[in-house]
């Protein structure tokens, strides 16, 4: 057993969402680097994992994350327009919406994806977009452990 | 159908060297079977009706059958897409491939060179709908609770032995070695069952988005009966709502994944 299933059987009255974000190290990174920096409190649930840009982001990244236990993954970068190798966010949105309705429907709950647009100036939308989603994963519930993306119990 | 003048072709182009070997089916003991044809006399063994539904075109990239090069595959419009976008995806130039045309019902198309083939798609197969059986499929699952779902689709990944056989049988999954065979790291769980068996289905389809012509080959080769077109059709039905995009039309299109618009739809980024 993983720490982190560990964790998610502990106790469902205190069910903490765990959330990963993928960000992009250019924009999403730097806006929530700027959410601390200016003193913004937000929801302690997301772990983030900086990225060079949301290209880089393989649908098998979020299946990972999942399968290790994740309740909701988030993925961030710059707005379109903004990125710093000129169109990775572009390809990433494509994969996306075909990714999105794949996951959904094979059974991940469309409340458990989340992707957006953070600048490095929207420190405030960061911590109102953790919250926000934190909200929507904790009426979620945790994530069933009989869902085939998560990993298994050898039996 | 006409098969004599299939045969005839088949040998023509083996006489003239226009091919050095033909791809078709042949029949064992009932069972339709592929046939590599290198020798016109064979020609006679050739055969073609409903139940020749796999995709020839799969054997275009073994690595084997490069010598024998320009090949002459036996093609139905589902198969001819395929040729179409492995041209588009620079895996075969014009010159390796030649197709005997076979539409879907029964009609001899005759010899065509990967242009012929494009402009006889474009002509008469541009609208090919998908499988009204799975569309009803989809919009039945669609429907279903998030927590239904998951239960068909546990139900379904179960029986998942990783065979690959869907994989073998594609002519799209031509990478010399498959990101399930990476192990370091190991980003599919290679163990026959759970998690391991959703990523691999999940990934493989999703590495044909955009990129499948939904011949059927990969659902007719699994020996456990999974529905893989179900998660196919709905990569391509987004393909082209979203996208605009039919492939396998255009031996000169960018891939769908690979590509991208400035306008394309981004409602549920926040």
């Amino acid at each position: 057993m993983t720490q982190a299933e560990a964790k998610s059987t502990e106790s469902a009255e205190a069910f903490e969402p765990r959330i990963v974000a993928f960000v992009c190290n250019w924009c999403t990174y730097a806006g929530a680097d700027l959410t601390g920096t200016s003193r913004i409190q937000y929801a302690a649930n997301v772990r983030i994992i900086k990225l060079p840009c949301t290209g880089r982001i393989d649908p098998l990244f979020i299946l990972k994350a999942f399968e290790g236990g994740a309740d909701a993954v988030l993925v961030s970068g710059c707005h379109p327009g903004d990125c710093h190798y000129t169109s990775g966010n572009y390809h990433a949105r494509r994969r996306w919406t075909l990714l999105r309705n794949l996951l959904a429907f094979t059974g991940i709950d469309p409340r458990r994806l989340f992707f957006s647009w953070v600048s490095a100036a929207e420190g405030q939308k960061f911590a109102d977009l953790i919250n926000d989603i934190t909200g929507t994963v904790r009426d979620a519930g945790p994530f069933d452990p009989t869902n085939p993306a998560r990993r298994q119990p050898w039996t | 159908m006409d098969v004599d003048r299939l045969r005839q072709d088949a040998a023509a182009v083996l006489a003239d060297g226009r091919a050095r070997m033909v791809i078709g089916f042949r029949d064992r003991a009932g069972d339709r079977v592929p046939a590599f044809i290198t020798d016109a006399e064979q020609a006679g063994e050739l055969l073609y009706d409903e139940a020749c539904r796999q995709n020839l075109a799969a054997y275009l990239k073994k690595a084997e059958l490069k010598r024998f090069r320009p090949v002459a595959i036996v093609a139905r419009p589902a198969v001819m897409r395929s040729l179409v976008l492995l041209a588009a995806e620079a895996q075969v130039a014009d010159e390796d491939v030649l197709v005997l045309g076979v539409s879907d019902d029964q009609e001899y198309h005759g010899i065509l060179d990967l242009a012929a083939t494009a402009a006889l798609l474009n002509e008469k197969y541009a609208e090919m709908p998908h499988d009204p059986d799975l569309v009803k499929r989809i919009e039945e699952i669609s429907a279903m609770t998030p927590e239904e779902r998951s239960g068909f689709w546990t139900e379904q990944f179960a029986r998942c032995t990783r065979c690959y056989a869907c994989r073998a049988a594609c002519p799209m999954c031509y990478c010399t070695q498959c990101i399930v065979e990476k192990n370091v790291p190991q980003w599919i769980s290679t163990a026959a069952a759970g998690h391991g068996n959703y990523a691999w289905n999940i990934i493989r389809a999703f590495h044909l988005a955009g990129r499948c012509t939904e011949c059927g080959a990969c659902e007719a080769a699994c020996p456990q009966g999974i529905p893989l077109m179900l998660l196919n059709v709905v990569l391509a039905r987004d393909v082209e709502e979203e996208f605009g995009v039919k492939v396998g039309y255009d031996a000169e299109a960018e891939p769908v994944i690979g590509s991208w618009r400035e306008d394309d739809n981004e409602d549920f980024i926040r």
